[in-house]
């Protein structure tokens, strides 16, 4: 489970779609993580809803369910806290939490 | 900033790399994979990667100095442990980068010598302005020199090396892929640990500043003189599409790929400075 799906607030839960997330076949985190992350291609690589890109470690980080801005999200890679922010044009984007 | 710290500990470092992403890889990739055949047949390009190479064995030869240096001076344990996992890492890079020498023909007793033949004097010079700031046991610029410029650098090289060779060379491809998940911590804890210090220390931001500021000259005049020296790709209607950062390096002349290179390096300076509250410096003449 992610910060992201721990953290939000009960009555979100259910108006936020969901998503089945399988292993993609990142081995840099212990095996049941791996479904929470994905290697990123590069500036063309289109996030789903439910990803986000870690900007410290550049690894894509993957929810059960929509993101939101204000969720908190945990980079295990780069081991990094981050929360959901509304960057420029209305894309979600990471912020990180010192 | 116990809880982030809490993180990096050993039993995570231990489930992570030796016991997951390094797992069945000799010297950083699979048993039986070996160097390209028509790379080993080509002396022009087998030199060429042998220089290559070389500075990758310098760059991780200081970030071994530095990380093993910085120990003693981190004002923490969590820090001192991380900072341990962190020199077995750089050792381990030093290895397989010097393994690979070896695969490419460099004879052991030959090793030193052919370092000190291909050594970029100006990554020498970028080495040398971090560990200055270690051996005076600076931990928060020691810190900023390494983890986020040293190794902000080397997540870029490392990822355009591995993105290039992915289809030609798997080998050395899959070495980098580990090198890279290394680096994924280094930088994270550079910016975790530094974003907190500098906070509490605002007297240090023009020391970091000007280091930084050095540190990018060098980083710049090295990928300069490597590309300078960069064959042309030769020409292989076979070979697949290496896109990195909107280049296809499969074709890319050596001026595309240093501009791809220092572009990308710098715009991630920037960002990740900016996160820890330092102001990017954009290099002058360093005399």
């Amino acid at each position: 489970m992610t910060d992201a799906e721990s953290s939000a607030p009960p009555n979100s839960r259910d108006s936020r779609r969901t998503y089945e997330l399988e292993d993609l076949g990142f081995n840099e985190v212990p095996k049941k993580w791996r479904k929470f992350y994905r290697h990123w291609t590069g500036p063309g690589d289109e996030l789903a809803p439910n990803e986000i890109l870690c900007p410290v470690c550049k690894v894509v980080i993957r929810s059960g369910r929509e993101f939101r801005p204000g969720d908190k999200v945990y980079c295990m890679p780069c081991m990094s806290r981050m929360v959901v922010v509304e960057g420029p044009g209305g894309r979600l984007e990471a912020e990180v939490v010192f | 900033m116990a809880d982030f710290l809490s993180q990096y500990s050993i039993q995570r470092w231990l489930e992570m790399c030796p016991q997951g992403y390094l797992e069945d890889t000799v010297y950083g990739r699979g048993a039986e994979e070996h160097e390209p055949e028509e790379l080993l047949g080509d002396e022009d390009l087998l030199e060429s990667e042998i220089s290559t190479t070389v500075q990758l064995v310098v760059g991780e030869r200081c970030a071994l100095a530095a990380s093993s240096g910085l120990i003693n001076a981190a004002p923490d344990f969590p820090s001192k442990r991380f900072l341990a996992t962190q020199t077995l890492d750089e050792a381990r890079h030093v290895e397989v980068f010097t393994q690979r020498l070896y695969d490419l023909g460099v004879k052991k007793g030959d090793l030193e010598s052919t370092v000190d033949r291909y050594a970029n004097p100006n990554l020498v010079k970028f080495a040398e302005v971090l560990l200055e700031k270690v051996d005076d046991g600076d931990f928060i610029a020691g810190v900023v020199g390494q983890n986020i410029v040293l190794e902000g650098m080397a997540f870029s090289v490392f990822e355009m090396m591995e993105a290039g060779n992915r289809d030609p060379n798997p080998k050395f491809a899959h070495t980098l892929t580990g090198t890279i998940a290394d680096e994924r911590r280094h930088v994270g804890f550079g910016e975790n640990r530094i974003g907190a210090l500098i906070r509490e220390h605002p007297e240090k931001k023009p020391e970091i500043e000007k280091m930084q500021q050095e540190m990018t000259f060098y980083m710049l005049a090295t990928f300069a003189d490597a590309f300078a020296d960069a064959p042309p790709p030769p020409p292989d209607p076979e070979r697949a599409a290496a896109e990195w950062h909107g280049t296809d390096l499969a074709t890319a002349t050596p001026e595309e790929m240093e501009a791809v290179l220092a572009n990308t390096v710098l715009g991630e300076f920037k960002t990740r400075l900016g996160r820890i509250g330092l102001e990017y410096q954009t290099p002058v003449g360093v005399g």
